[in-house]
């Protein structure tokens, strides 16, 4: 099955409930002052009018500031935020590394770790026990496996988060700033490992601020900008744009309005 | 309204076979016709019941693995580090069990040996819903942070901790196996439909945790008020004292009481060693079901609101 990702006007409101879930006494007096705060919701679009249409060998690059909505656009292609107006059409198994070490139980061993963050990858228990080895080889953390993962350091952590996520193959690889830790030799340990996923995977969208990386690893790169997609196009022209065009205006942009998408 | 024709427009220019639309040109231009646009709150893709079911059963048993990873996993710390590990699972709800069984048999002059029997029956199927109903109305609150990262069904929390708790229920069985056949239970025949009769009630629990587990994040007190709810509803039920304590006149309290029918048919099939009668099941099956529809139509309807509650 060839893997594609079809995303067609797109829209995605956020509903920012002032208390999410009220308590009895709050939705009682809430209730009876009429207190339109309590109760109310902020909304904002964090992505309007998305269209994107990604195929089989894509590597998908996402850059924009923070808050732009590219974590909201990748946890909407993901499906943990259903659009509101618009089709997301997904065909192909998803793994997503969103955020480093998603499903850790900290006081699990990094060996139940990787069974525990496997399996909620979609993977079979067998299957872990099976790449079990080359994940923690991958990793580098021979001694330190059996040990809780609430002793490791941030790039133990991130370490180990990857290797998972890297021997699992998915047909559709979706990460977040995924090299934000690690070592610089980790780093370009996984950077060349992802060039080898990039060859397993159908598609990979990546998110990442290093722009080299981006122009590195992808085909095709859309520039996000306060929740709509300003350009799309070649890696390199995409970067100058952004480094041209989006960040000289975004210190110009008033503060309160920088932060109003960051929620995601 | 202008500026939907400009981005409209912007739209066309682009060619067709474009992979991905700029939706405006200029940076820094701002859309604020969206009212126009669309009814707030609606979503466009609505779903039939059966393809909803469907789609449910096909998400969990993608992530059926880790199912049992996190039910083996929480099953597996709770005794961590304890020196008689697992063996707790089985001597935790003997013990606690067994002193109740004591000190009832003792205020209801009882036979304590029997009044055991008779209260394990009952105790078991009751903790094994006090737990699903707990656990299952924090089951989507406290796992926030995997829902937040990862697509998962919202039903696989309130799924996982129903398994945790039948697990437990599972084991309390066992020790009020080792129990019976301490005391000199009968075994009949009788006792191959607990496993029937705990199918059912698992399908009534999974209803109530997910029903729960929804309904919580619309009103956070609920932990607390079916806590003390559920506390209270207890000592109407004939369980810790004998049913003869209640007058005939006011059976229909505990009778109209839907859990009790659960414990009824353990009671039936353990204490009494007797198969339960046909109305005794089509009473429990059918609150089990409607309870289990009940919670999948609102996970039907508020499924896509649940993220932005948390």
């Amino acid at each position: 099955m060839s893997a594609s990702i079809q995303v067609s006007s797109a829209w995605l409101k956020f509903r920012c409930y002032n208390n999410p879930s009220p308590s009895l006494k709050e939705f009682v007096l809430g209730g009876l002052k009429r207190n339109k705060h309590a109760h109310g919701a902020e909304e904002f679009f964090a992505l309007k009018n998305i269209n994107l249409s990604v195929k089989a060998g894509d590597r998908l690059g996402i850059i924009g500031l923070n808050g732009a909505g590219k974590s909201s656009l990748l946890k909407m292609i993901i499906g943990i935020y259903p659009p509101t107006n618009g089709t997301v059409a997904v065909e192909g198994k998803v793994t997503s590394l969103i955020e480093m070490g998603t499903g850790f139980d900290l006081e699990l061993s990094g060996r139940e770790n990787i069974h525990l963050n496997g399996t909620l990858l979609g993977q079979s228990y067998r299957q872990m026990r099976r790449l079990e080895k080359e994940v923690i080889e991958f990793s580098e953390l021979e001694e330190k496996i059996d040990l809780p993962v609430k002793y490791y350091s941030t790039g133990m952590f991130g370490r180990l988060a990857f290797s998972i996520a890297a021997v699992i193959k998915p047909q559709i690889l979706i990460a977040d700033e995924i090299f934000a830790t690690g070592d610089a030799y980790f780093i370009e340990k996984s950077f060349n490992r992802m060039r080898q996923m990039f060859q397993d995977s159908q598609i990979i969208i990546l998110v990442s601020h290093s722009l080299t990386q981006v122009v590195e690893l992808c085909n095709k790169v859309i520039v996000v900008d306060r929740g709509e997609i300003v350009n799309a196009g070649n890696p390199q022209e995409m970067v100058d744009f952004y480094a041209n065009s989006i960040v000289p205006v975004a210190g110009r942009r008033g503060a309160a309005e920088h932060g109003a998408g960051s929620l995601a | 309204m202008p500026i939907v024709h400009e981005l409209q427009e912007a739209k066309r220019a682009q060619e067709s076979d474009s992979w991905a639309t700029v939706s405006l040109a200029e940076v820094g231009a701002t859309v604020c016709v969206l009212d126009t646009q669309m009814a707030s709150g609606t979503y466009p893709c609505s779903e039939t019941a059966g393809a909803f079911l469907l789609r449910t059963v096909k998400e969990l048993d993608a992530v059926k693995f880790a199912l049992g990873a996190f039910v083996f996993n929480a099953l597996r710390r709770r005794y961590h580090n304890s020196v008689l590990g697992f063996a707790w699972s089985l001597l935790n709800p003997l013990l606690t069990m067994s002193v109740m069984a004591l000190m009832f048999s003792l205020i209801f002059h009882r036979n304590p040996q029997q009044f055991a029997v008779y209260l394990f029956a009952g105790m078991l199927p009751w903790t094994f819903i006090l737990e699903s109903v707990m656990s299952g109305s924090t089951a989507l609150t406290s796992f926030e942070s995997f829902l937040k990262k990862i697509y998962l069904p919202k039903a696989f929390f309130p799924l996982v901790v129903v398994c945790i708790a039948a697990a437990n229920f599972g084991f309390s069985l066992v020790s009020l196996g080792l129990l019976g056949l301490a005391v000199g239970m009968p075994v009949s025949s009788s006792l191959l439909l607990v496993p029937v009769a705990t199918i059912i009630l698992f399908i009534f629990n999974c209803g109530l945790a997910l029903l729960f587990a929804i309904a919580t994040l619309y009103l956070r007190d609920l932990t607390h008020i079916a806590s003390v709810t559920l506390g209270a509803l207890f000592y109407t039920m004939p369980v810790v004292y004998p049913i003869e304590q209640i007058p005939a006149q006011y059976s229909w309290i505990y009778l109209s009481d839907p859990f009790y029918h659960f414990l009824l048919l353990f009671k039936t099939i353990i204490y009494e060693s007797r198969q339960p009668s046909l109305r005794q099941w089509a009473i429990a099956s059918s609150i089990a079901g409607i309870t289990m529809v009940a919670s999948l139509a609102l996970l039907k309807w508020k499924e896509k609101d649940i993220i932005y509650r948390l």
